[in-house]
């Protein structure tokens, strides 16, 4: 559910937007966030991004490590450039594929804190968005949310799925 | 000696099989729509609503639906893909087409291509569409490997690949209701129903014998997917597995 509402909130927002996503075709990005640990791959392949558990036998073209609070940030619209100055982020490969992922993320207006709050409890996700909101530096995007709609939509139609499974990696 | 394979909980010749599960889709098209929301007390639609979520299919798509039925999921798509996209519906069994075709015109939709075929050998290009589903349909199938690497050789690269089924149920109480429910009540509501008592004793079992989802993941994977993962609905009573052709 967690990765499905990520998915379905990139491709909205590709699809209305005719987003180009040529730069980062057929490219495997992931991101680690240590600290719950969760780690989110993401394929790029048909013009539309598929947000999967495993690369299987696909090379990872670029790796992101984050911590909680990056990894809020990176979805609030803080630019990879000034994580990578502080010190708060580590990416493998090339900045420029993880910084149009980045942007990908941000200009959907994910609500990565509610999302998280729904899996892991409100108090992971209470810390979290404290920490987050250490990172004073960080450029912080305008948080309109289109995710309210998506959510409505996926949560009529799903059944249940049981949260402990969610970050021992199944959908 | 004759290969078999199961129909239901019978061993039959293989060659056989199709025909077999022609009768009781033949026999069941009538009452089938009314029948799943009896026996799944409404539930199947929203297993389909979460498999339309899933897709990730949007305007101008092509999709093709196989083992399509009474067109619930072509219904679904069409209004995804648009005008300009294009959705098929296909099944091996012509009273199940006629009772999707009746079903379409009900509700207003006259831009869905029909195409009888059996899932082991798609009338269809290679790399033509973006998504391909299969819903409550592979268990039917005769020689499901074939009919997976159909599946794949008619996706895009990129294209996505799902397929909704009962699977294993994960917790052992609910196991147990649930064998209650489908061995004892289904077949009754078949009976009282459609008058048809044998068919869904079959489809009951069928059940069973379908693959459980590590099994099914392992054979999409072996028929050529890259990635497939998969969603337990109803504590395991059915799975969605979502398969990518990279
Ligand atoms: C239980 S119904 C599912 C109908 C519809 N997909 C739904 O979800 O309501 C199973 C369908 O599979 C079809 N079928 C069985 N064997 C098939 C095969 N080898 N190729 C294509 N369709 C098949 C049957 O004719 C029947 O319409």
């Amino acid at each position: 559910m967690f990765r499905l509402t990520i998915e379905k909130s990139l491709n909205h927002f590709i699809s209305a937007n005719n987003t180009d996503l040529t730069h980062i075709d057929n490219k495997v990005v992931s991101f680690r966030v240590d600290e719950i640990d969760l780690t989110l791959f993401f394929l790029c392949l048909n013009s539309r991004i598929f947000v999967i558990d495993s690369p299987q036998h696909k090379k990872v073209d670029v790796s992101l490590i984050t911590n909680n609070a990056s990894f809020l940030a990176i979805f609030k619209g803080a630019s990879l450039e000034e994580l990578l100055e502080n010190e708060d982020i580590e990416i493998n490969g090339s900045v420029n594929t993880a910084q149009q992922l980045a942007s990908l993320l941000s200009s959907s207006s994910i609500d990565i804190e509610e999302l998280i709050s729904q899996y892991t409890g409100d108090i992971v996700a209470h810390q979290l968005g404290q920490a987050f909101r250490q990172i004073k530096k960080a450029t912080i995007k305008n948080d309109s949310s289109i995710i309210s709609t998506l959510k409505d939509e996926i949560t009529t139609a799903l059944i249940a799925p049981s949260r402990s499974k969610f970050f021992k990696g199944r959908v | 000696m004759a290969k078999t394979t199961h129909f239901g909980y019978k061993e039959v010749d293989i060659e056989k099989k199709q025909g077999l599960v022609k009768g009781v889709f033949d026999s069941v098209a009538g009452k089938y729509d009314l029948m799943n929301d009896v026996m799944s007390m409404g539930t199947h639609r929203l297993w389909k609503n979460y498999t339309i979520a899933s897709s990730n299919v949007k305007e101008g798509d092509h999709v093709l639906d196989i083992a399509g039925g009474t067109g619930d999921l072509a219904i679904k798509f069409r209004k995804k893909v648009g005008p300009k996209g294009k959705v098929i519906l296909s099944d091996i069994n012509d009273s199940m087409l006629f009772e999707g075709r009746k079903n379409l015109l009900n509700h207003g939709i006259i831009d869905v291509d029909f195409v009888q075929a059996n899932a082991e050998s798609l009338p269809f290009e290679d790399n033509t569409f973006d998504c391909v589903s299969i819903a409550f349909g592979l268990r039917n199938v005769t020689h499901k490997d074939l009919a997976l690497k159909q599946m794949h050789r008619v996706l895009k690269k990129g294209g996505t690949l799902l397929i909704l089924e009962f699977s294993k149920v994960e917790n052992q109480m609910l196991e147990k209701i649930y064998d209650l429910y489908s061995f004892n009540l289904i077949p009754k509501f078949g009976e009282f129903f459609a008058n048809d008592e044998d068919s869904y004793q079959y489809l009951a079992e069928s059940i069973r014998r379908h693959p459980d989802q590590e099994t099914l993941k392992n054979m999409v994977l072996d028929a050529g997917f890259e990635f497939c993962e998969y969603h337990n609905l109803t504590g395991g009573i059915v799975a969605l597995h979502k398969a990518i052709k990279a």
